[in-house]
């Protein structure tokens, strides 16, 4: 995952329907960028099994304390 | 001015104390309804804490609920007792702005099932609380209403989103309030307003009539004065909502009683990074001191190692930001100019998030739960400061004009995004004061659904210490 440049922001927001100018753009690619650049070493990494429900499932499941190390 | 006060006033009493005063008629709902009325008139022109004040219908209910309790009718634990929320709990009937110019006329057409259950239980109202516009700011600014003031130091910042609650509950113009954490929305004006204040577990409380702004992180709860006060709200609010396919089923474990338990023989983990990196040295004082009061009562402390937080922080801001943003779509396109800047900007991040991007953030939120589970499976509980700082300055952290803002923000929210991102429960606690008078809050961190261990422990380090219990002075 790579930090969208201006320009691509500015398409993909003209895309949802909600216009942005250049300057906009740009702003928000300084905004979110650091975002991506933090799940960076995550993305491109999961496995095919898995889906977001996954995480009600683990949510849901009983996690009892083990003893300390 | 810091003064630890023991008074007779009613409006100064605890959420518990005040309704057991009620239902055994030591103290009439009127007389309760009076005194936070008088606080609020005295207070509200420093704080603007409040978004609508109700006196007479808030007198009227309290007399209505005195006649109904001499009749022999008690509608449940908190029967006869004021309440104000953040102001976007629906009330049907009520205005509900959401701290926005374009809700400024919204008038709700149900009630929420949050605050139904608090009716249900006898709470009356005495208005609506201020708030960040559509709970989208962390510090307590608001462009149409003002920002809201830190009773504590009236030119710092509450903090957000429920800066309305924080502040209300600080002085003591309500027993307690609700609030909603998306980022931290509940846990940093209970830090910096130096109050108790619990988010709950994705999925704990209904959230049916809540404004939405992320459908994956938002959660109901309550800010007050103690834990103990927190278990009884959590106690009348929790449980499975036909309203709300999200609130799990299942039974309501009892957290007042959990409320009443010690902390000995518990195992209470500090992390050894991220927590504890980059601290005002007045924070790592005061969380040396509370680790301290920890091992007084019987808690042992062990260091804990967690996943890196810095992903999680960031997966956080991913899906806030594109949740927010569907959200808010019709009204960006529509209705841009009746934004504020700020929040209008925050939204606009949104738009740059492709789907993939979201899904594949949404799809690691499992695995990134599994394994802060296993760092954590030697721990009851992880304790850490909500904040790296006090607050702030309201002029210092205001978005409008200051080139640090942005960066202020960051740093604002680096303890507490990572949690939403995991739907983990976590109890901001008071645990001490800077030198300057400012509050300080410590998180307590569970394992899901398991509110009840950390008001165990908040309410235990409350019965042993008094930070809690202290109150502004009105100077």
């Amino acid at each position: 995952m790579t930090r969208p440049t201006p320009k691509e922001i500015k398409a993909i927001a003209d895309v949802a329907g909600v216009a942005v100018s250049i300057e906009v753009a740009t702003r928000i690619a300084n905004s979110i960028g650091p975002a991506f650049e933090g799940f960076a070493p995550v993305a491109g990494t999961l496995p095919l099994d898995l889906e977001p429900a996954t995480f009600v499932v683990v949510q849901a499941a009983k996690t009892p304390k083990k003893a300390a190390k | 001015m810091n003064v630890h006060q023991m008074s007779t006033e009613p409006a100064l009493m605890s959420l518990t104390s005040i309704a057991q005063a009620i239902a055994e008629k030591r103290l009439s709902s009127r007389e309760a309804t009076q005194s936070c009325l008088d606080r609020v008139a005295q207070w509200q022109p420093r704080l603007n804490a409040f978004m609508a004040i109700e006196a007479e219908e808030a007198l009227a209910a309290a007399d209505a609920a005195d006649a109904a309790l001499a009749k022999g009718n008690n509608d449940g634990a908190l029967h006869g007792v004021p309440l104000a929320h953040k102001d976007m709990y629906y009330d049907a009937g009520k205005v509900v702005t959401c701290g926005s110019r374009i809700r400024r006329d919204f008038v709700a057409t149900v009630n929420s099932t949050a605050l139904q259950r608090l009716k249900d239980a006898g709470t009356i109202r005495l208005g609506s609380l201020q708030m960040a516009e559509f709970a989208y700011g962390p510090t307590g600014h608001n462009t149409h209403y003002g920002p809201v003031h830190n009773p504590w130091h009236v030119d710092h910042i509450t903090g957000g989103s429920s800066s309305g609650s924080g502040a209300a509950v600080a002085a003591r113009l309500t027993f307690a309030a609700l609030g909603s954490d998306t980022g931290g929305s509940i846990r940093m004006p209970a830090h910096f307003c130096g109050v108790t204040g619990l988010k709950t577990t994705v999925g704990r409380i209904s959230r049916a009539g809540a404004m939405p702004l992320s459908q994956s992180l938002d959660t109901v709860g309550p800010l007050a004065r103690s834990a103990e006060d927190c278990a009884l709200l959590l106690a009348l609010m929790a449980g499975a909502d036909p309203e709300d396919p999200t609130a799990v089923t299942g039974p309501v474990p009892d957290y007042n009683a959990a409320a009443r338990q010690s902390m000995k023989g518990l195992t209470i983990g500090v992390p050894t990074a991220f927590y504890v990196d980059d601290l005002d040295a007045e924070v790592a004082r005061i969380l040396d001191e509370t680790i301290a009061v920890l091992k007084r009562e019987g808690a042992h402390i062990v260091q804990v190692e967690l996943p890196d937080q810095r992903q999680l922080t960031a997966a956080c801001q991913l899906v806030l930001a594109v949740e927010a943003a569907a959200f808010h779509k019709r009204w960006m396109i529509e209705r841009p100019q009746d934004y504020g800047p700020q929040v209008l900007m925050r939204l606009q991040n949104g738009l740059a998030i492709p789907g993939v991007s979201y899904l594949e953030v949404m799809r690691w939120r499992g695995p990134a739960l599994s394994a802060h589970l296993a760092a954590v499976a030697g721990v009851d509980a992880v304790i850490a400061p909500v904040a790296p700082v006090a607050a702030p300055t309201i002029a210092e952290s205001d978005v409008g004009n200051s080139p640090n803002a942005e960066a202020v923000i960051q740093r604002l929210t680096r303890f507490t995004r990572p949690i939403n991102y995991l739907g983990l429960p976590s109890l901001a606690i008071p645990v001490g004061f800077t030198h300057s008078g400012l509050p300080v809050g410590m998180q307590l961190i569970g394992r899901s659904f398991d509110e009840a261990m950390l008001l165990r422990i908040g309410a235990a380090f409350q019965r042993a210490t008094d930070f809690h219990d202290r109150i502004p002075k009105f100077a």
